[in-house]
């Protein structure tokens, strides 16, 4: 499909902070305008990546419930981390994907909750394999605007 | 007059004894704080025979915003430092009752040509003045840690807190936040919230007024480098004074890029300044835990900006904005203050 989309929000953006936004009265109003148009740059950033980084993050989450499963002492818990460390996405939509992205984020907060307390190399291994990937994490959401 | 205008007009009619003529004009939305709709206008009235005109500031509570806020704590906390080593503007009239203007409000003096947007302390004629802003910034901070929240008439306005309770009091209060506002899991500022509680912070030293919001982009400043008033009180609260120091110092504050606490001074810098005007110590452990604590009241203000814009209740791009950019950042600030951030 042409034009490109992630051009088309460029070509919008561009539109809105050169051409409209000056024009717009009074300042508040003005400053809106250019706000919508951070947001769209934003949105350019999020379009191409959307998808990949979601993918990547999830099978990097598996990959530590599949490594943190034999840890847990909770059985119930060990189970739900074994279920989903053999998962797959269900497809390519970015909805589809972004749910699987919560609901694997949310079962890691419990596995560190977990992991944090236990003793051992092998916990203290996978607690710091957690953080990587929390940092991680962090490095593919992070958007060009950001102060730190 | 608008109707807006007429309305307010005949709400200060009501409060300027024996004045006549009372008239609000140039009515303006500007931006001022993230908790409510800030207007700027122009008053004039004629009193004792004598014509009088005020530039003066409308702060409104809009229907959602980023912080919920008390409105009274906000204008008592302005009225206690006005004409202190803490400056403010005046605040004139506080309104709780919907009826003059749909939502509660208040009204204080206008600044003008004043700048306070942190953008501009990365451009001339402001960039070289970053020291010297900086200094003021941090050593008016430590002149309100020094401040006697009984003397200032404060203590029976704001909740009052045990000092060993105020750390457990601030957590729970943005963790509530973040239970109820999130949408989406924040596995970084829950293990920042599990590694707080395992390691409380000593009491504070003194139990002071917190401004609650105290950072680069929430104060005046005029183009010699001087800081003409401290503003957006709204959460204003007895507690800590570290508190204060960690949010200011929080590494999302540095538009600069270059590592300056506040996009001003270097954070050694910030810290002695503070302790030398406060009169207090920043003990190292301690600040720790408050910075940490920092970045989950971070997470939680953007977090709640992040679910009106998205459930529609306010549609300020701000939010919308804060919730991507600043949500991220949030994140690796906690990642760094943990140590955890390659």
């Amino acid at each position: 499909m042409k034009p490109d989309a992630g051009q088309v929000v460029e070509r919008v953006t561009q539109s809105l902070l050169g051409e409209i936004a000056p024009t717009v009265e009074p300042s508040y109003r003005q400053a809106s305008v250019s706000m919508q148009a951070m947001l769209l740059v934003a949105v350019r950033e999020e379009m191409d990546r959307a998808a990949a980084r979601r993918v990547e993050e999830n099978a990097a989450l598996r990959a530590l419930f599949a490594q943190g499963a034999p840890l847990v002492p909770d059985a119930a818990l060990r189970e739900r981390l074994s279920s989903a460390a053999d998962a797959r996405d269900p497809s390519l939509l970015v909805p589809e994907l972004e749910a699987a992205n919560q609901a694997l984020r949310a079962l890691l907060i419990e596995l560190h909750t977990a992991v944090e307390v236990l003793e051992g190399t092998a916990a203290r291994d996978l607690d710091a394999a957690i953080w990587r990937e929390l940092a991680a994490s962090t490095e593919r959401r992070k958007l060009s605007v950001a102060p730190f | 007059m608008s109707e807006f205008e007429r309305r307010l007009a005949a709400y200060l009619a009501t409060q300027l004894s024996g004045a006549s003529g009372v008239e609000v004009t140039g009515l303006e939305r500007i931006h001022g704080g993230a908790s409510r709709e800030t207007s700027r206008f122009v008053l004039r009235y004629v009193l004792g025979g004598r014509p009088h005109q005020r530039r003066l500031i409308l702060r409104r509570d809009p229907p959602g915003s980023l912080i919920e806020t008390d409105r009274r704590v906000e204008f008592a906390a302005y009225r206690a430092f006005h004409g202190s080593a803490v400056p403010v503007p005046e605040a004139l009239w506080l309104e709780e009752d919907p009826a003059p203007l749909d939502h509660p409000f208040f009204i204080m003096e206008e600044l003008a040509g004043l700048e306070s947007n942190f953008q501009a302390l990365l451009t001339p004629p402001y960039l070289p003045l970053r020291t010297k802003i900086g200094e003021r910034k941090w050593s008016i901070l430590g002149e309100i840690a020094r401040a006697d929240p009984g003397k200032l008439g404060l203590v029976g306005l704001m909740e009052p807190i045990e000092p060993e309770a105020c750390w457990r009091r601030e957590l729970e209060a943005w963790e509530k936040v973040l239970d109820e506002d999130e949408l989406e899991p924040q596995p970084i500022i829950r293990a920042v919230i599990r590694w707080l509680r395992r390691h409380p912070p000593p009491p504070p030293q003194q139990i002071r007024v917190v401004h609650g919001d105290y950072r680069t982009g929430n104060f005046l400043f005029d183009s010699e480098g001087e800081i003409r008033a401290i503003l957006d009180w709204e959460m204003a609260h007895l507690g800590d004074p570290l508190e204060d120091l960690a949010w200011g110092i929080n590494p999302v504050w540095q538009w600069s890029r270059d590592g300056l606490a506040g996009s001003l001074l270097p954070k050694a810098d910030a810290i002695r300044i503070w302790e030398a005007a406060s009169g207090l110590r920043a003990d190292p452990n301690a600040l720790r835990w408050w910075e940490l604590f920092s970045c989950v009241k971070g997470q939680g203000i953007w977090v709640s900006g992040g679910r009106e814009y998205q459930g529609g209740a306010n549609h300020d791009p701000v939010l919308g904005l804060s919730s991507w950019m600043m949500g991220n950042a949030q994140d690796r600030a906690a990642l760094s203050l943990m140590g955890q951030l390659p």
